[in-house]
């Protein structure tokens, strides 16, 4: 039995950004071990940027090496660092003007404790043993802590920027899709019936979205197997990474008997492509209880998972699209 | 274009928030349409009969693309309504309310902010608003802003540890008397600053609470609004400035942006019975109170803040709900609120109300 207390899932985004003319020597400095700062009238900015933030002129590509020694200007202690942090022990974030550079770096410092964080503290760059030319590629650390590194030089330039985003969430079920998936565990189809306008909703979200009601479990109801066929499609798959697919499939949404919203998204394999048709009558055939797969039914997304092994034709006269064309998505 | 002022025709005829949950069962459709069905009872209106509805919220708050679209279930959308979304604190779905509301041919707008925050972790969502080459990929977080920030301010000379300490002494015990608050307590300062340090120089106190929440209310023009209600709250100007992306570049000790900001609107910061002010971190009020020079008359915050409850994305529209709420209940004759955006006060919004006097 599966217990439907938390569901958990990922979201990544792997973003490549092109770095430009300013930004891309920057990096790829970083990658070489050593910090650029460009030229801006009479200062040089270290981080460069692309413009002059006092009048937004575009900068001309002027580098200077700058560092690697700098002063903290200011600080803040981070006891608890999060996993996106740059260090995974308590460090400080600060803001460092490089040697050479006039404007402030905020960066992380590596240092043994906060009791030595202060104002105007000399810290020096320091350079991560694996470098892919990003910010990340250096830290700082106290200059009565930091030590001599040799950093070989790369290969050509940085000309894209990879940085993947992936954050973690974690939520209780929703009671209302709790009750839907223990439905689903046990081999019933649990809906809501609205008590505003009656229409039953599978799954439902908790609530009746045209009249505006909320539900509880008072309104579940359970629905039948039998539904009708109210659209579909035929995807031919196209080659790309993690496809699985290689023969053209249907994907069918189903309205149960009694029951106002379709089960979208139904995978069909056991019938003919020429034969399937909107208006045909079918019966859910549930997995055998223990291989059930519940993947994918979470608070966000709805659907059958791998609960349901096929819809079977009953052989029923077809119905008439007259009958269910309020209820065709 | 920098002067909004000149809106007095606009009012907020009824304001609804949901308390602060630490973690909201239900989903967030769910969140909205409770405080859409309150603003229909209030007023009388059927759902159709509100011209625009426009409302700020945060797909990545709980890792769910279109979140915003299902949101629109909460505002009763069928049969359909004319809307917009902006991946923003509601508080600047009310300036472009406003906005539309101007062009003469409407007179009523919903306006709502909702977010759950409790499936994610904020400071890593949150470090993605920076930028992309010099600051997301080393998780610079709004926390670590905070308190950079707050250490510029002490060796600034500008505050002290104490002065942190007062701001959240007097927030949480305000939050006592508030029905949405999620964190209220009766504590002293001296008990606050016995705590440790979480990101020094805050404290965890000077930090919000993680929320999931929603607030909405409701916009109408001129002989509309007197019709919806006998206690139309007057908008008298809305200014919203930013200030730049790049933190090492600004001046921490000054909310540089809310004194633009304020300028424009030609505020004069004596003038108000109350302030709601968008005070996430605590050393974000003194910077506030200092750059729209409010005087020691005004009442800051009688809700408990932020920091007594942060449903990210409608933290910034609450303010304004809250000190709508207290000119309705005659306990205000004039009030401003504020609203703020991105790290370290980057962004800050000003809306001035008053009542009919």
């Amino acid at each position: 039995m599966t217990e439907f207390v938390s569901t958990s899932y990922n979201l990544e985004y792997p973003y490549q950004r092109t770095t430009g003319p300013v930004t891309g020597p920057f990096l790829t400095g970083l990658r070489d071990g050593k910090l650029l700062g460009i030229r801006c009238g009479d200062k040089v900015l270290c981080p460069p940027l692309e413009f002059d933030p006092d009048t937004l002129a575009e900068l001309e590509p002027d580098f200077v090496e700058v560092g690697p020694g700098g002063t903290v200007e200011n600080w803040t202690w981070v006891s608890e660092p999060t996993r996106k942090h740059p260090l995974q022990e308590p460090f400080a974030f600060a803001t460092i003007k490089v040697d050479g550079s006039d404007t402030p770096m905020i960066h992380a410092i590596k240092a043994s404790s906060v009791d030595v964080m202060e104002r105007g503290l000399r810290v020096q760059a320091m350079y991560r043993e694996e470098r892919v030319g990003a910010i990340s590629d250096v830290y700082f650390m106290p200059e009565s802590e930091a030590y001599d590194q040799k950093i070989p030089k790369g290969k050509g330039d940085v000309p894209i920027s990879e940085h993947l985003i992936s954050l973690d969430f974690e939520e209780n079920f929703a009671p209302t899709r709790r009750r839907y998936l223990e439905g689903l565990q046990a081999g019933k189809f649990i809906g809501q019936k609205s008590p505003a306008s009656g229409k039953v909703y599978i799954p439902s979200k908790g609530y009746d979205p045209i009249e505006r009601v909320a539900m509880t479990e008072a309104d579940d109801v359970e629905i039948g197997f039998k539904g009708t066929v109210t659209t579909f499609t035929v995807i031919t798959p196209v080659a790309y990474y993690g496809q699985e697919e290689t023969e053209p499939y249907i994907r069918a949404s189903v309205l149960l008997d009694d029951s106002d919203t379709p089960l979208g998204q139904q995978d069909i394999r056991n019938i003919p492509i020429d034969d399937f048709r909107a208006g045909m009558r079918v019966e859910a055939i549930f997995r055998p209880e223990n291989e059930r797969d519940f993947d994918g039914i979470d608070n966000r997304w709805g659907g059958t998972g791998g609960v349901i092994e096929r819809w079977e034709p009953t052989g029923e006269p077809d119905v008439p699209f007259e009958v269910f064309s309020e209820h065709v998505y | 274009m920098a002067n909004r002022q000149g809106t007095e025709d606009i009012a907020i005829v009824a304001v609804a928030q949901t308390p602060s949950y630490r973690a909201y069962q239900e989903t967030e459709p769910l969140l909205l349409m409770s405080l859409t069905n309150e603003i229909l009872t209030e007023t009388g209106l059927e759902r159709n009969d509100i011209d625009f509805t426009i409302a700020g919220s945060c797909d990545y708050l709980s890792g769910l693309p279109f979140a915003f679209v299902s949101n629109v279930d909460g505002f009763g959308a069928w049969p359909p309504v004319y809307e917009s979304h902006l991946e923003m604190d509601g508080a600047w779905a009310l300036f472009e309310a406003i906005v539309r509301l101007q062009m003469g041919d409407i007179d009523t707008a919903l306006v709502a902010g909702s977010g759950k925050s409790s499936p994610g972790r904020p400071r890593e969502i949150f470090a993605l608003q920076t930028n992309p080459y010099y600051h997301a990929p080393i998780g610079l977080d709004p926390i670590s802003m905070a308190g950079l920030q707050a250490n510029a301010m002490l060796d600034a000379g500008k505050a002290t540890e104490a002065d942190f300490a007062e701001v959240v002494s007097r927030s949480r015990r305000d939050g006592l008397k508030n029905p949405f608050a999620q964190v209220a307590k009766d504590v002293s300062v001296d008990d606050l600053l016995a705590e440790p340090y979480h990101t020094q120089p805050l404290r965890k106190h000077d930090l919000p609470p993680i929320s999931d929440g929603a607030s909405m209310l409701l916009l109408a023009r001129g002989d509309r609004a007197r019709e919806l209600t006998d206690k139309p709250v007057w908008i008298t100007g809305i200014d919203h400035r930013m200030e730049s992306s790049h933190p090492g570049l600004r001046d921490l000790t000054v909310s540089a942006s809310t004194k633009i900001a304020a300028d424009n609107l030609g505020i004069d910061g004596g003038a108000f019975d109350v302030a709601e002010l968008c005070v996430r971190y605590s050393p974000e009020e003194l910077l506030l109170k200092e750059a729209l020079a409010l005087t020691d008359s005004v009442r800051i915050n009688p809700s408990g803040g932020p920091l007594c409850g942060h449903p990210v994305m409608a933290t910034g529209l609450t303010r304004v709900c809250e000190a709508a709420r207290l000119i309705r209940k005659g306990e205000a004759g004039t009030a401003l609120a504020h609203a703020a955006s991105g790290a370290a006060l980057q962004q800050n919004l000003i809306c001035t109300m008053k009542g009919d006097a």
